[in-house]
């Protein structure tokens, strides 16, 4: 009993529509207290619907989401007490600065102002925001935006929190700062639950769900998830590889093409080798600078996963 | 209830970093009096007229010197055809022409009804009427005194049935209309802040995401509603204030009444006018629109309160609407208190209705915003 109470998420049979639209097709799974679970998919899979189902902006038509033990849908005022909530838009007052958005969202959570200065000191030292403090919010970078809305939000210091794609648009280098952020909250014993459409933002969950057109196709560890991987993989690097990917992805001796950043990736059975590919470039007249065996990535496995 | 005052709070911090909207408090009451009073005005002065005599006679020389030496006439020439005054008209040059007949004089003196033609450029039909009503004023005058002359005595002059209006305006004694135009201005402006700026902040919230930000908290949405609207109020109170002193100092209007009755009434009037703001946030998702929509309300508002054209010369299908505008009650109230100084008790129907209308469309767009947004 108590492990169902403590149980932060847990989504059974979810099902949304938006007119025809089937945002989110009965999906099901749970959050574990402590882990950081990603919810990973392209735009569109329906992560926003879910995580604002989540946090009681929305309703579902059926099945049931509960946070802690509690449905959602008749426990809002528990909910949006005891959550921390960072939604896909930055959305912190631009015109208040620093201090003052901390300020306000400390206060609306009624934490007295003795402790919230004990907060705002330990976010700061992580965020690294306070030489920043009497600055207008909207003249921050990117980055800063973004831990600065993590703050705001954990001034409450919520036990669970969710976060829809906050990475997104922000550079590299305060990605991983972001992440790394996530990880320490993790490790202090707090559930986080993100979103993320980067695929090589997978390897930084504990546990991933893998969403595509409201369906989760697929939730484990990223270890787990890519071993599941089957068949073999192989990269090809080309001058041209748009011309080879037309030419090669309906090839009955391959399972599957696909055109990626660093080449072409060529997915095959077991009996699928190197000289294989080769022979069949040059029996095609394609041109090709390397084809080499790979291990599969998250993207690899997603791509497999939503063709079948 | 703490969290409302938060709220307030940040939004006083939010309004005094935008130096445009402390301009926007204290100047444009004073830009507003001022360009508006001078420039909304009723009255007519300097109707240019001219004159066609064909009589040539003592009267109807004395009739010319009658209307040259009145001060709302300017006397632009005597011409000599009907065909020139339809030119002068025609260009613009003057807006009222009188035509005196041949044989004015020995007429007048039969007693045979000389008939003095005027003639009125009616395009701008509110100074043409006011004119001919002055053209008819000048005239009884005129025959009065000629009736004295040719020796008709006074009780008889009193049998003939001659117009015998004696106006005498109560209240605004010269008839200046800055004095009914600049209470108006007050009530239109406290009107413009409360439900224009209502309608934008709280769109803006939901514009900037905040909104949804804020629906993820503790807080309650009467909570956040309250938080919004109170700190417009302030600023409406001190916009009023500043309007009664611009009006003060630059027309030498000032208010005859008590002014925690205006206070009062106009409190009153401003939860209508908040919850029109409330209303056009719930229906719109950007400033933009839900600047329309207020501006919608106000025009119709403005238009029909009695501002510009009295109620009593609408329609009756029109009179009844005029009743759901709650400006039209205001309008009334703010002019009763400013130029005459009467008392609430004699307004309490007024006060009544607009406070119920008040606190009724506040309530009704409260609701709606709390249904949009849990």
């Amino acid at each position: 009993m108590t492990a169902i109470m403590n149980q932060p998420i847990r989504v059974e049979n979810l099902y949304k529509t938006y007119g025809d639209v089937n945002a989110v097709k009965k999906v099901s799974f749970s959050v574990n207290e402590g882990e950081i679970f990603g919810l990973i998919g392209p735009d569109g899979a329906g992560k926003t619907t879910i995580i604002r189902i989540l946090v009681s902006l929305l309703r579902a038509d059926s099945g049931r989401i509960s946070f802690k033990g509690r449905d959602v849908a008749g426990n809002t005022a528990f909910v949006r007490a005891n959550i921390g909530y960072m939604p896909q838009r930055f959305s912190l007052y631009p015109d208040l600065t620093v201090d003052e958005n901390l300020n306000f969202f400390g206060d609306l959570f009624r934490i007295p102002k003795a402790i919230q200065i004990q907060r705002k000191e330990r976010l700061f030292e992580f965020s690294k925001l306070a030489p920043f403090k009497k600055r207008r919010t909207g003249q921050l970078s990117g980055g800063m935006k973004q831990k600065l809305a993590l703050s705001c939000m954990l001034m409450h210091e919520p036990q669970v929190i969710i976060l829809d794609e906050p990475t997104f648009g922000v550079d590299p280098i305060s990605r991983e700062e972001f992440w790394c952020i996530l990880k320490s909250l993790a490790q202090n014993g707090t559930t986080v639950f993100v979103t993320t459409a980067y695929m090589d933002e997978a390897r930084l969950c504990d546990r991933v769900g893998l969403i595509f057109e409201g369906d989760v196709l697929a939730i484990d560890t990223p270890d787990k998830l890519l071993k599941s991987f089957t068949g073999s993989l192989y990269r090809v690097g080309s001058a041209s590889p748009h011309t080879a990917y037309e030419k090669l992805q309906n090839n009955p001796m391959f399972v599957s093409v696909d055109l990626f950043g660093d080449g072409i990736h060529i997915t095959g059975d077991q009996a699928l080798t190197v000289n294989k590919i080769k022979n069949e470039m040059e029996r095609l007249a394609l041109s090709y600078s390397a084809v080499s065996k790979i291990h599969p990535e998250m993207e690899d496995l997603f791509l497999s996963l939503m063709k079948k | 209830m703490q969290r409302i005052l938060y709220i307030i709070q940040k939004e006083f911090r939010q309004i005094l970093r935008e130096k445009v909207f402390i301009g926007l408090i204290f100047g444009s009451p004073f830009i507003q009096i001022v360009i508006l009073g001078f420039a909304i005005t009723m009255d007519v002065k300097n109707v240019s007229l001219a004159v066609v005599d064909y009589d040539h006679s003592v009267y109807s020389r004395r009739l010319i010197d009658a209307f040259t030496v009145a001060g709302s006439f300017r006397f632009e020439g005597v011409l000599t055809s009907e065909k020139q005054v339809k030119i002068a008209l025609d260009k613009g040059d003057i807006k009222l022409a009188l035509i005196i007949p041949p044989h004015f004089e020995r007429d007048l003196i039969n007693g045979s009804h000389p008939k003095v033609q005027a003639l009125v450029d009616g395009v701008d039909g509110n100074s043409a009427g006011v004119a001919l009503a002055y053209v008819n004023q000048i005239a009884i005058k005129l025959q009065k005194e000629w009736l004295k002359n040719a020796g008709v005595t006074v009780s008889k002059i009193k049998e003939i049935h001659l117009t015998t209006i004696e106006p005498r305006m109560q209240y605004n004694a010269s008839l200046e209309s800055v004095n009914n135009i600049v209470p108006g201005i007050l009530a239109v402006m406290l009107m413009i802040i409360t439900s224009f700026l209502t309608g934008m902040s709280i769109v803006r919230e939901r514009e900037i995401g905040t909104l949804e930000q804020l629906m993820v908290t503790p807080i309650r949405s009467y909570e956040l509603i309250l938080g919004k609207v109170i700190p417009l109020l302030i600023v409406a109170f001190l916009l009023l204030n500043v309007g009664i002193i611009a009006a003060g100092l630059v027309f030498n209007v000032w208010m005859k009444g008590n002014i925690f009755a205006l206070y009062l009434t106009a409190f009153f009037f401003s939860w209508s006018t908040l919850g029109v703001g409330v209303f056009a946030s719930t229906i719109t998702r950007t400033q933009q629109q839900a600047m329309f929509v207020a501006y919608f309300f106000m025009i119709f508002a403005t238009l029909l309160s009695g501002f510009f054209i009295p109620i009593e010369n609408m329609p009756k299908v029109i009179q009844g609407i005029t009743y759901l505008n709650p400006l039209r009650y205001f309008m009334v109230i703010i002019r009763e208190i400013f130029l005459k100084g009467t008392p609430l008790n004699l307004l309490w129907q007024e006060t009544l209705a607009m406070a119920l209308f008040g606190m009724g469309t506040f309530v009704f767009a409260s609701l709606r915003f709390k249904k949009r947004i849990s």
